[in-house]
């Protein structure tokens, strides 16, 4: 018997897996996949705006924010990066200001804490800097970045491309190839050499985040005492780096806190008596054989927003949540979903779960629909979370309400 | 219950690299594109009436990581095993993937011949000609043939059909390794089952045909599955448990008949609903029994490798939840995705180096870790990372029997 049975494999679902097996519950993650964070940048953004602590302040119902109260969302922040920190991955950031940090695209976002290794980009600073591309590697275009970039900023960036040791790729390099030939010390040193000569007078050097996987800090330190230079990290297209390192730490905290972890199931809700007495008992798993019972004393619904598998669309054109069939807020003119252009903010994206304080589902009535079932993330109704730019603290402080309210 | 076949899946890719991030292999060799390339994207280039495009495919182990990590329900590995097999029809497989994709006749073989077999094989120059001949890698696990096979040591519970009286009866599926190598470790698990209140017995079975399929060998694998089913079948139907220790071999009477050989029909379902690895069973169906149990304390600390076969039953590392209960045990989980031999892979000649240097990460974290042993369920795993991390590597049913006092 599991006293929470988490189902997502994203932020919200990790960090509230690791938060509940840390407070001693017994805790299962199920996941049909593997999350988004891979897909990120593994930034942590709270709220765009001069200074996110007085947007999360000043969030009304029904925000999350409002609902968890601003106290949640810095104890959340806190927990997390003092796991990143113990972890090898620490992150820096501040709560009355958010960073400015290139993009890959030549972009700029304004996450509040970052990786250390992407956070000393920080745009705020004037000072120079030199953008490198790494020869054959596809996924990130330093004279594009940088070209763009200076438009943006009205400031000249220099570029640089860096060649690779060794013979030619038999195939088209990922992020993550380059990652894993970076832990190499010895491959490391002799790229560092190639590079030396083709970086004098350089002191602070952007590079596509490809930068060491599991030991990125060792990387990061034995580039920057061969290179003498101050270096930091770009994100790159998928698979990215960054958000990869984030998950693994993740996933490690929970396997090493005791989460049991499922991959690859499909969870379908189940719920036990009727009226007053009903209850989610657990979930039914889709395992390769057949269907599994896992019987849980609260479940956590961690699946995401439409995009990753919490909401599904039905063919009446109703959207439902997709593992206990909750009802869902949306618009039911289905035009009006989505905007003209891809680029404007999404209707869609708001489309969630309706909770209570304690993130529990709430019926169209108001009332909390099963007294043991949450939700928390991308899930839940109330915030326009990319065009807040509040989707990690969303995601955080509502796991943190969440795993208080079910493992008291 | 009749799956989709798995191509079909391709067009729901979004192209996001969940799957290339995650693969073992991707991550070591630049010969292989990754699971995203050869898979749904190549799947789109390929015509079931012309030649296959490109051969990149065959570096796939198979180990099916990519499908359990995909958010959006691609087959991936399926894809690519599919693929794979077309492959091997296309060229003409060597002699020596016939040969490692029947370990039944090669356990009927060595085993009647173990007193002799077993040394020759232990003989470098031997093991130099296999390379030679078979291009087998002269280094790859060979263990020794069991003198007396499980089911010659148990012939009083190999049975020909289903007993009247079903309550508490387990029918336990052995395989090959078991039978012919590890004939131990079968009565381990016995043993544990009955002290849980089981009564076993061994039904009639055949080879799983896994390898048969891994090879690429689909008429022959589907012979192998078709019989299984047949078989097994009147157990499922009676209720009685089909449960195993190989992994590997669970998985395809659950999931790869189905899904990847396409033998369906109610008879394959009933089969695969009806079957359990040993310690999802033991999760499962025993946790009563199991609370009645006095465990003794194993004063050990001990590495953890779920191989990626258990991971693609979908049911996460039930053994985890069971090897809990002994006390003093202290567990590691692995960092590895796989071990790199993933079933015959490793083996071969052209393979081995990428295998090996796929189970690097297993190997150093072994060394790295301080752990007294190495637990595993799959026995090519045990065998391959005995070899490498020198460690002793057991089935996780070993130390369970130990700590109830039946090892």
């Amino acid at each position: 018997m599991n006293d929470l049975l988490v189902v997502g494999e994203g932020l919200t679902g990790l960090f509230a897996a690791w938060l509940a097996a840390k407070r001693g519950a017994h805790t299962t993650l199920i996941a049909y996949g593997r999350g988004g964070l891979e897909l990120s940048s593994g930034c942590l953004h709270l709220a765009s705006g001069a200074s996110p602590h007085a947007e999360i302040a000043s969030a009304r119902l029904p925000h999350p924010y409002a609902l968890v109260g601003t106290d949640t969302v810095f104890r959340a922040l806190e927990a997390l990066t003092q796991l990143l920190e113990a972890s090898g991955l620490p992150y820096s950031g501040r709560l009355d200001a958010n960073l400015l940090l290139p993009t890959a695209a030549g972009a700029t976002i304004a996450p509040a804490f970052a990786p250390h290794s992407l956070a000393r980009s920080d745009l705020a600073n004037h000072g120079p800097m030199t953008m490198a591309g790494l020869t054959g590697f596809r996924d990130f275009d330093a004279a594009l970045a940088s070209r763009r970039l200076a438009t943006r900023l009205q400031r000249s960036i220099a570029t640089v491309d860096l060649p690779l040791p060794g013979p030619a790729p038999r195939r088209d390099l990922y992020a993550t190839d380059l990652a894993r030939r970076f832990e190499d010390p010895d491959w490391c040193r002799e790229t560092c050499r190639a590079w030396k000569p083709l970086l004098i007078g350089v002191r602070k050097l952007g590079l596509p985040a490809v930068l060491g996987l599991r030991h990125h800090a060792r990387v990061l330190q034995a580039i920057e005492e061969a290179l003498e230079l101050t270096a930091f990290e770009i994100p790159t297209l998928p698979p990215c780096v960054p958000g990869l390192r984030l998950e693994m730490v993740l996933r490690e905290a929970c396997l090493d806190a005791g989460v049991d972890l499922i991959e690859g199931a499909k969870a379908i809700g189940r719920v036990d008596g009727t009226g007053l007495f009903a209850r989610a008992s657990g979930v039914v798993a889709m395992t390769a054989g057949g269907p599994q019972l896992h019987n849980a004393g609260a479940v956590l619904l961690a699946t995401g927003d439409v995009l990753h598998g919490g909401l599904v669309a039905q063919q009446n054109g109703l959207i439902r949540e997709s593992v206990f069939d909750l009802p869902v807020v949306h618009n039911a003119d289905r035009a009006t979903w989505t905007s003209p252009r891809a680029a404007d903010p999404q209707p869609y994206a708001s489309f969630g779960v309706r909770v209570d304080a304690s993130m529990r589902p709430l019926d169209e009535g108001g009332q909390p629909l099963l007294p043991n079932l949450y939700a928390a993330g991308g899930l839940l109704a109330g915030a326009r979370r990319t065009e807040e730019g509040s989707r990690q603290g969303v995601a955080l402080s509502t796991a943190l309400r969440a795993v208080e309210a079910a493992i008291p | 219950m009749t799956h989709p076949a798995p191509a079909l899946s391709a067009d729901l890719c979004l192209k996001c690299n969940i799957c290339t991030a995650a693969c073992p292999v991707a991550a070591v060799t630049d010969l292989f594109p990754g699971p995203k390339a050869v898979g749904p994207q190549a799947q789109r280039f390929r015509h079931p009436l012309l030649p296959s495009p490109d051969v990149s495919v065959g570096w796939c182990s198979g180990c099916g990581t990519c499908t359990r990590v995909c958010p959006h329900g691609v087959a991936i590995a399926e894809i690519n095993i599919q693929a794979k097999a077309r492959l091997a029809q296309e060229h003409r497989p060597p002699l020596r993937d016939h040969v490692i994709s029947r370990p039944e006749w090669l356990g009927i073989a060595g085993s009647l011949t173990a007193p002799i077999t077993n040394p020759i094989l232990r003989l470098g120059p031997a093991r130099w000609a296999l390379e030679k001949v078979l291009r087998i890698h002269r280094h790859a696990p060979m263990p020794p043939f069991a003198r007396r096979t499980l089911r010659a040591r148990m012939r009083q519970r190999c049975v020909s059909s289903p007993p009247a009286d079903v309550a508490n009866v387990v029918a336990y599926y052995h395989g090959c390794s078991t039978n012919y190598y590890e004939p131990e470790l079968g009565e381990k698990a016995i043993a544990v089952l009955e002290r849980l209140g089981c009564s076993v017995i061994l039904p009639p079975q055949r080879c799983c045909g896994l390898p048969l399929q891994s090879n690429g060998f689909f008429p022959a694998a589907r012979r192998q599955a078709s019989t299984n089913i047949r078989l097994l079948l009147p157990y499922a139907q009676a209720g009685i448990p089909i449960v195993g220790t190989s992994t590997s071999c669970t998985l395809a009477l659950k999931h790869d008949y189905r899904t990847i050989l396409g033998v369906e029909g109610e008879a394959a379902d009933a089969v695969a609903r009806g079957t359990f690895d040993i310690f999802e069973f033991l999760a499962t169906r025993l946790d009563a029994a199991l609370d009645g149990i006095d465990f003794a304390p194993i004063e050990a600390t001990a590495l953890y490798h779920p191989p990626c076969q258990l991971k693609s039953h979908f049911m996460g590392t039930p053994a985890m939840r069971v090897l809990r209960r002994i006390p003093g045990l202290k567990i590691i989980l692995s960092q590895s995705e796989c071990c790199g031999i993933a079933g015959t892979y490793g083996l071969k000649h052209e393979k081995f180096a990428v295998a090996q240097a796929v189970g690097q990460g297993l190997f150093r974290q072994t060394a790295d870790s301080g752990a007294d042993l190495v637990l595993s369920d799959s026995e090519t795993c045990r065998w391959w990372i005995e070899q490498h991390a020198g460690h002793t590597v057991v089935h996780p049913i070993e130390l369970l029997a130990r700590s109830m006092r039946l090892a």
